[in-house]
């Protein structure tokens, strides 16, 4: 029996304080790989190098054995970042692909080394974010240069011929003049040591072989298909204890008692342990994300042997909180309300103004007007919440499925008071993010419980419900847009007001086409009401509201004015500087058969929308998308079709550029149609799937096309995850218009009648 | 308490409370990680595994009616990763955060085996489980796929056996 290799560590003689731990992201079945470390004095517990390895940089080893290991700062959280940074090295360094694996970069080593990692990319560009960056691609590129040159110049040197006659190719060193080979195993010892003259300069795009030219599947397939990748929630220590944990309800609440002795005798129970509403300690730790983001909640949580004690035990247990102001949110009804009624009163932020709107509406002969509202959403990863830690009195060890583990890291600081030269952090695979990794809130908690427990590792596992509940969720947004239009039919002026709990983003409007010029008079305001529901990045944060507020409306707009939406859309986006807009347009429509005739009760509804173009032409992602649904007289929906056009500029990898299109366009399609999270005196009423519905396979709209031929080509690779996300929600509801001759302002579908006759 | 059960055509004896779900028989105490605890309640399918070929949600699933049972989980679907869904779940490239995927591997299997062709609709009720990264446009083809792998080498037996 193949069990989890985590767990056959033999007993450690000095205790776990000692061990040097890495998760490899190719080590056979997720193995422990204990090493001594070479070289790295300052650093307690940083990546071990195992024997025969020599390290040409931080980012990058070579093995005896020719295995390449490229260290990767971004936690792959199902979009290939592990993979994509191989493939940068792949490129320039003449490695036989299946010779190269990943591991996490260290964040004790950025910490102790000055930023060796993190001065790469900055902030959110550091052990977190997209693997195509433009810092990210150079630095992976170039590294994967210096080392092909130095094994190059290694070699040269080994058998006296000019570098010049040196090939690198498949992990090997050739001398065609004299048929002489050489592995590169066989000469990192020396190349690892020689100093080029001048760095190399990498290869224009023109002359890549494998980036934009192949398409690798993701490196940790063959670990995930057999179980022996290792996440969050299977990691395995010796002497490790379970917590299972439970948060104030109402968030904002406090504990007000609980009675240990009910459970004290169950079995396997060690102790109840009280975290309190926490508050960032250590406030000159330098973080990427504010400390604040990651305050936990109010907690009490049971520690146990097993989990299955923990949990049963925590069951057992009588709690009581006190709610707090939270409590005074009776029902989901009077929050959708105040949010509609902040929108009745001039923001209290100007996100964007230009020209005159009010001139404009004065003068205007036609006015649209309408009210959009979306619900607290969770990013439900598949993987709950968990974490491990192990706190001693003067050190912290965690193993953690992070999105941010550099964040992780310092909260783990913040939380015990400890030197961070004394933490390490161990980066697991993780089972989904979308967002909600990202704060350290999470590690935090772990932290919080672990320390109360200290010297033996403690698993904390929030369970469904408690993921689900304590969650830092998509704000409620709501958002009113009125426009005039001129005798072409296109706005002459837009007002946009966007209202939500606090912390809500607004990205999909200001800086979106329809905030910069394509509207002559823009005004979009802003104001937040003071909802206790905690919140956070979900993916697409604000653009996934935003776009579909904007292009529900922009549809309006299109039927007021007497035009087909795909044809207002490619003359209001056609004043747009940023071709990607029209071709995606053109492309999508094409491919989706826009404007063939459809038998009653069916629609086609067509969307657009750009994730992180700032406001400026040929940047971010522009993605178009087309949706074909029927509906039946009694109201059942039905997605037939969905084609998506996207424009990044340029491809890296055109598979994993599609399958994640197609996910985040099935995202996007379950946050619409779904999702949303009700509260009842201040609590969160959803916390299984059972309540909170997913799509499965059935669900699945059997046809989903992703178009390449929205691409223009600009010179970036823009990320791709987010982008699907935003049009999806409003081509459907605008062709649930086009079926039924009903608007749906507010997500989910699922809740509106479209009953027709 | 401590029972015996056979998992993987192995024996192994666990001393567990025998209310506890198979689920946290097989990650706790076994240590066998590959079965994922998604929700607990039987909904998601990140915890399917074969009891008697069946695939079974071992979340709900408590250890005392597991006792005499034919236990199969991810990590005994094939002793290589040599299983055609396995194969093919590389080379479509499906998984995308791989949480779900052993679960739907060991739905997939025991739809094939029920079903060694098996329709659209086939798919749709049998691998009822949950993908938050939504790869089921890839499962639906490495499944399709698969079974014609299956059926092309189950017809090659068969013809060297004749």
């Amino acid at each position: 029996m193949s069990a989890n290799p985590m767990n056959t560590l033999p007993a450690s003689d000095g205790g776990l304080n000692r061990r040097q731990f890495i998760v490899s992201t190719l080590a056979a079945g997720g193995a422990l790989v204990i090493g001594t470390r070479n070289g790295f004095a300052a650093v307690r517990d940083t990546v071990p190098l195992a024997a025969g390895t020599s390290e040409f940089t931080p980012w990058l080893t070579i093995a005896k054995d020719d295995t390449v290991t490229v260290r990767v700062t971004t936690p792959d959280i199902g979009n290939g970042t592990l993979t994509q940074a191989a493939a940068f090295v792949m490129e320039e360094l003449g490695a036989d692909w299946n010779k190269i694996k990943t591991e996490y970069a260290s964040t004790s080593r950025d910490f102790a080394e000055d930023g060796v990692y993190s001065k790469v990319g900055g902030i959110i560009g550091y052990f977190s974010g997209r693997s195509t960056g433009p810092d990210r691609m150079k630095t992976y590129l170039q590294v994967g240069a210096s080392a092909r040159e130095r094994l190059k110049l290694a070699a040269s040197q080994k058998w006296g011929v000019p570098v010049g006659e040196i090939e690198a190719k498949d992990s090997k060193l050739m001398h065609a003049k004299s048929g002489r080979t050489l592995r590169f195993g066989e000469v990192i010892d020396k190349a690892a040591t020689v100093k080029l003259t001048a760095e190399p300069k990498p290869k224009e795009q023109s002359q890549w072989t494998f980036l934009t030219k192949t398409t690798p599947a993701k490196k940790q397939l063959p670990q995930i298909v057999n179980g022996s990748l290792v996440y969050g929630m299977d990691v395995r220590l010796p002497n490790m204890v379970y917590a299972a944990l439970r948060q104030s309800p109402v968030h904002g609440g406090k504990l007000k008692s609980y009675d240990f002795d009910a459970i004290r005798n169950m079995p396997g129970v060690h102790a109840a342990v009280v975290v309190e509403r926490g508050k960032p300690h250590a406030s000159d730790l330098k973080s990427p994300l504010p400390l604040g983001l990651s305050t936990t909640q109010s907690a009490i949580a049971v520690i146990a042997e097993h989990y299955w004690q923990a949990r049963t035990a925590l069951d057992a247990l009588p709690v009581e909180w006190d709610d707090g102001p939270g409590s005074q949110w009776k029902t989901t009804q009077q929050m959708n309300q105040a949010a509609l009624a902040a929108l009745e009163k001039e923001g209290d932020k100007i996100e964007k103004s230009s020209g005159d709107v009010e001139a404009a509406f004065k003068s205007a002969k036609t006015l649209v007007e309408a009210s959009y509202l979306t619900p607290y959403c969770e990013q439900a990863p598949m993987e709950p919440l968990n974490g491990t830690a192990l706190v001693t009195k003067d050190r912290v060890e965690l193993w953690h499925p992070s999105q941010h583990s550099q964040m992780g890291f310092l909260v783990a600081a913040d939380e015990t008071g400890i030197d961070p030269a004394n933490i390490t952090f161990h980066q697991t695979h993780v089972g989904g993010g979308f967002g909600r990794r990202v704060f350290s809130d999470d590690v935090r908690m772990v932290v919080a419980v672990a320390k109360q427990f200290p010297d033996r590792p403690v698993h904390v596992i929030w369970s469904r419900e408690e993921s689900t509940r304590q969650g830092r969720y998509r704000p409620l947004m709501a958002g009113k847009l009125k426009a005039s239009l001129g005798d072409d039919g296109l706005p002459t002026a837009l007002l946009a007001r966007v209202s939500g709990g606090p912390d809500f983003f607004v990205r999909g409007l200001p800086d979106s086409a329809i905030g910069n010029g394509v509207v002559p008079n823009v005004q979009i305001e802003s104001q937040v009401v003071p909802f206790h529901v905690m919140t956070g990045p979900y993916r697409g944060p604000g653009y996934n509201s935003c776009s579909f507020f904007v292009e529900t409306f922009i549809d309006e707009c299109a039927i007021k004015a007497g035009i087909d939406p795909l044809e207002y859309r490619l003359k209001l986006y056609g004043k747009w500087a940023d071709i990607g807009w029209t071709k995606c347009l053109k492309e999508v429509a094409a491919k989706s058969g826009w404007g063939e005739k459809l038998p009653k009760g069916q629609g086609r509804g067509i969307a657009i929308a750009n994730w992180g173009m700032d406001g400026k032409p040929d940047a971010g992602t522009t993605c178009a998308t087309v949706a074909k649904v029927a509906v039946s007289k009694s109201g059942e929906l039905k997605i037939l079709q969905i084609d998506v056009a996207f424009d990044t500029g340029r491809v890296m990898n055109r598979d994993a550029v599609k399958t994640e299109l197609e996910g985040g366009t099935l995202f996007g399609l379950n946050m619409s149609l779904n999702e949303e999270l009700n509260i009842k005196n201040g609590q969160i009423v959803e916390g299984n799937y059972d309540v909170y519905p997913m799509i499965r396979m059935a669900h699945t709209p059997r046809s989903i096309n992703i178009h390449f031929g929205g691409l223009s080509d600009n010179p970036r690779f823009n990320e791709i995850g987010e982008p699907p996300v935003g049009p999806i929600g409003p081509a459907i509801g605008n062709a649930i218009f086009q079926a039924t001759g009903k608007r749906v302002r507010t997500t989910p579908l699922r809740k509106h009648d479209l009953r027709w006759a | 308490m401590s029972v015996s059960l056979t998992i993987n055509d192995q024996t192994v004896t666990v001393d567990a409370d025998p209310a506890t779900p198979l689920l946290w028989v097989l990650r706790d105490h076994l240590g066998m990680t590959g079965t994922k605890f998604g929700c607990g309640i039987a909904q998601c399918g990140a915890c399917t595994v074969h009891i008697n070929d069946q695939a079974m949600r071992s979340c709900q699933f408590p250890l005392e009616a597991a006792v005499g049972m034919k236990i199969r989980t991810i990590e005994g679907l094939s002793p290589d990763s040599s299983h055609p869904l396995q194969q093919l779940w590389v080379e479509l490239n499906v998984p995308q955060c791989g949480y779900c995927q052993a679960g739907m591997l060991m739905a997939a299997a025991a739809l094939l085996k029920q079903k060694p062709k098996p329709s659209d609709d086939d798919i749709d009720q049998y691998v009822s489980n949950v993908c938050r990264c939504g790869t089921y446009p890839r499962i639906r083809a490495a499944i399709h796929k698969a079974a014609e792998r299956m059926q092309a080498s189950a017809a090659k037996t068969a013809k060297v056996t004749a």
